[in-house]
């Protein structure tokens, strides 16, 4: 069996040496599809952030047996000052990979302009190459940063509530194009999210992130409205520094 | 004086004027998207002040210490000179920037901004005031009075912002993604300190040179409004650095015709030549961009 792309092992996330979220046992493996939920200020983002290599980890540890890691933001987050067009933020995720006499000159080889073409026609965009980012609704937006790191040919894509900011139509199709990407490539998935409905239709397995700990379930059972009425309550919280499953 | 006399007798100047129109504004580029365009304001004050504090102190030291340091040499105009001011420039360029880079608790970073230029201007006018010759070297600097440039004032020019010009060319995509999502660039295995790193020095080095040489108000015009004219009118990032550069030399060579016609100071004539610019391409950005 092929061993897992992201793991965690007993591994506390925090900052300037406070553990914000601890506990966290984690593997994540090709074509998994896995929801990070939980209520606001619960640590979702430290543990995302966490995963991805973004903070280092203040207890355990993190393995990673893969470089090709895509990475989604809230769309929100980036600045709208920036004139960039939806081809040129997609042919960012080719940075990472220049060699030979490309890795000094920085120049886009030909097949990497061609490939981010590619990644934009993927997500639906195709027609929005020269469009700016700033121009575009939120929904395309976020198909852009999809697009973005699906050029970095990744084995595993983070995404932190991508559905944030945009209506329920264009979520519902951000969900299907990430489905058919998970499916498809076999590429493995966690999200961040809030639209526990969108969450539990997508995902496979589920990540609870409340008061310091972390829940791992089966996204069906976790995130079905009776169970998540539980630990709003309080009731089946998982403890922090503890891990439940 | 005709037009070939102005351009024998100033050519230094003009050809100073055309590279700091060319390679400032790409700088300031950076500046205004990472939206620390009043560093372009600020930094240039810090460097003045170096140069003040360069003429305040460096008796003082050759005093205490009993050694020559070209003390004396500080107005000659000499090559000597001009590195002894560079280097005072410099020094006070990088510490307003490692300043302002530092992150407190309370204040906005406008705020901070502001606070370090007030500070940098009143430290300006103290320490020139406690030495006449330099009193008189950074008033004319801050006049933005730059006709009588010389090869060695326009060697180190060229010099200095060529080696700019040709980073930021070569790195640009990287600079841009490490200023605009540096967790991406993180993701991506980016050197994102090095880079960070790479773009302070890139711009201090800007502002050192520029100030010793074309002066705080050529600067500031260079730096912050060829970069918001070109915001106007620029529909991709490539665009808008290309824009910023060609707005820049359009500014120096309007702002050199303005000062040989009407007899301005070549300083305030590029700034006012440079907020033409921004003006016709905010009244053309609807139909530039539109198209």
């Amino acid at each position: 069996m092929i061993g897992p792309l992201v793991a965690a092992h007993g591994a506390a996330f925090g900052y300037e040496g406070r553990a914000v979220v601890s506990g966290v046992d984690l593997a994540v493996r090709a074509g998994d599809r896995v929801a990070v939920a939980g209520p606001n200020g619960g640590g979702k983002t430290t543990l995302f952030r966490g995963l991805l290599g973004l903070i280092p980890p203040q207890a355990g540890r993190v393995e990673r047996e893969t470089a090709r890691v895509g990475y989604v933001p809230q769309h929100e987050e980036l600045d709208a000052v920036y004139p960039l067009t939806a081809y040129e933020i997609v042919s960012f995720g080719a940075l990472g990979r220049f060699t030979g006499k490309n890795r000094w000159w920085r120049a886009m080889p030909r097949a990497e302009r061609e490939k981010a073409s590619a990644c934009l026609a993927d997500v639906g965009l195709e027609h929005a190459a020269r469009t700016q980012y700033a121009d575009l609704s939120g929904g395309q937006r976020q198909r852009v940063l999809i697009a973005r790191a699906l050029m970095t040919d990744p084995a595993v894509l983070f995404l932190d509530e991508p559905t944030s900011g945009v209506d329920a139509r264009a979520a519902a199709s951000i969900g299907g194009l990430l489905t058919r990407i998970s499916e498809e490539r076999g590429v493995a998935v966690v999200m961040v999210g809030h639209q526990l409905d969108a969450l539990r239709a997508f995902a496979r397995r589920a990540l609870w992130v409340a008061d310091g700990g972390v829940l791992v379930g089966d996204a069906a059972e976790l995130l079905a409205p009776e169970a998540l009425a539980r630990l709003m309550s309080g009731a089946g919280a998982p403890a922090a520094g503890g891990r439940a499953s | 004086m005709t037009w070939a006399d102005f351009v024998e007798f100033f050519a230094f100047a003009i050809a100073a004027t055309l590279v700091a129109g060319v390679v400032c504004p790409l700088i300031g580029a950076f500046l205004l998207v990472r939206r620390t365009g009043f560093y372009g304001v600020a930094l240039p004050q810090f460097a003045a002040a170096g140069v003040a504090c360069g003429f305040a102190v460096m008796p003082v030291i050759e005093d205490a210490l009993g050694v020559h340091l070209g003390a004396d040499e500080m107005a000659s105009g000499e090559h000597s000179a001009l590195n002894i001011h560079l280097f005072w420039a410099a020094l006070a360029t990088f510490a307003g920037l490692a300043a302002l880079s530092v992150r407190s608790r309370g204040g906005t970073e406008t705020a901070r901004i502001a606070a370090a230029f007030a500070i940098a201007s009143a430290a300006t006018i103290l320490f020139a005031h406690a030495s006449p010759v330099g009193d008189h070297y950074v008033h004319e600097l801050l006049r933005g009075e730059i006709l009588a440039i010389g090869l060695h004032e326009f060697d180190t020019l060229a010099a200095v912002l060529g080696v700019v010009a040709l980073t930021v060319l070569v790195l640009h995509r990287d600079l841009v993604l490490v200023s605009y999502d540096r967790d991406q660039a993180v993701v991506l295995g980016l050197g994102v300190r090095r880079l960070e790193f790479l773009l302070q020095v890139l711009t201090g080095a800007t502002v050192a040179t520029g100030v010793m040489t074309v002066g705080p108000i050529v600067l500031f015009g260079f730096l912050v409004i060829p970069p918001l004219a070109a915001r106007a009118v620029a529909r991709s990032m490539a665009g808008f650095l290309r824009w910023s550069m060609a707005l820049g030399f359009v500014s120096g060579v309007v702002g050199l015709v303005l000062s040989k016609e009407l007899d301005w100071p070549l300083g305030p004539a590029v700034v006012v030549a440079a907020t033409s610019v921004w003006a016709a391409c905010r009244a053309a950005s609807p139909w530039i961009r539109g198209r």
